[in-house]
């Protein structure tokens, strides 16, 4: 147990499916239900991708649905670095299937970490 | 909502959705560093006010066992998921935002862990190649917020833990 590994995202099964229209007005209704209901869960979520940027520390952003209060999908480092045709490929405005660990709302709903489905 | 303890949204803020926080303990048994590149953080370019956020499930560890632990065990994340900063910046002027990097002090509450303590801590504000850029490193003792930790990993954990936040400010809404 000392040293079990981080968990892999890409085996790891969805428990939700959200369009992320849909998960958003969940974190805005009542933002503690969801926070309890989502919250270090699986989850795929399906939207417009609107922003795709690296950050300074390298780790790819993508950002869902709307830039300022949407959601923000840290991708996993292990799976960019193997993916970057598929993450150059995605297209602002488009559709994309990402699937990451919910955790939780701060302005905009965080996804960490997360790689593309679709 | 993270603006409402700043004020409506609007001109004159600058805001980072990625900001860097981090608490680092080191004792001759063992060094522990909890990271996050997901804070969110606003800062008044009027008033010279800063709020700052961090999900506590966002601090990733390298040892997954510590994470869980940080969680479940210490932050009670689930009951208490974010730690939060309100602070003003002392002798606050807009020309702070201008210049070189300066060091300053904000004086704020800081709720870490559904505690709430009064702060002036030491921070740095000011142009980076071209940049907004704030940062600062703190001390904090976990015991003064209700954080309980096993004897059995006492020695393990330092009494002090060291906080490092560093954001990249945008103009808000460009």
């Amino acid at each position: 147990m000392f040293f079990k590994p981080h968990a892999d995202i890409n085996k790891l099964k969805a428990e939700f499916k959200f369009d992320a229209s849909g998960l958003i007005s969940e974190f805005e209704k009542d933002e503690n239900a969801a926070t309890a209901k989502y919250s270090e869960k699986v989850l795929e979520i399906n939207g417009e991708l609107k922003s795709k940027t690296k950050m300074a520390n390298g780790t790819d952003l993508l950002i869902l649905e709307d830039e300022m209060q949407g959601i923000s999908c840290q991708l996993d480092s292990s799976w960019a670095s193997t993916n970057q045709p598929i993450i150059q490929s995605l297209e602002i405005g488009k559709s994309v299937t990402i699937k990451g660990i919910c955790k939780g709302y701060l302005m905009e709903i965080k996804v960490s970490p997360a790689i593309v489905l679709k | 909502m993270l603006g409402a303890s700043l004020g409506a949204i609007g001109q004159g803020k600058f805001i980072s959705k990625n900001a860097y926080i981090s608490f680092y303990s080191s004792t001759p048994l063992e060094d522990i560093l909890g990271e996050s590149n997901e804070a969110v953080t606003i800062l008044n370019a009027e008033t010279g006010e800063i709020a700052f956020q961090a999900l506590m499930t966002t601090f990733h560890f390298k040892r997954a066992l510590m994470e869980e632990h940080f969680n479940e065990n210490y932050m009670e994340s689930t009951k208490f998921p974010k730690a939060k900063f309100n602070g003003k910046i002392e002798g606050y002027n807009s020309s702070m935002l201008n210049g070189p990097v300066s060091d300053i002090k904000v004086t704020g509450i800081l709720s870490v862990h559904g505690v709430e303590k009064t702060l002036t801590i030491p921070a740095k504000l000011g142009l980076e190649d071209g940049k907004l850029v704030g940062s600062s490193k703190f001390k904090v003792t976990p015991e003064n917020y209700g954080i309980k930790i096993p004897s059995l990993v006492r020695d393990k954990i330092g009494k002090e833990m060291e906080v490092t936040v560093k954001a990249y400010y945008a103009p808000f809404g460009q």
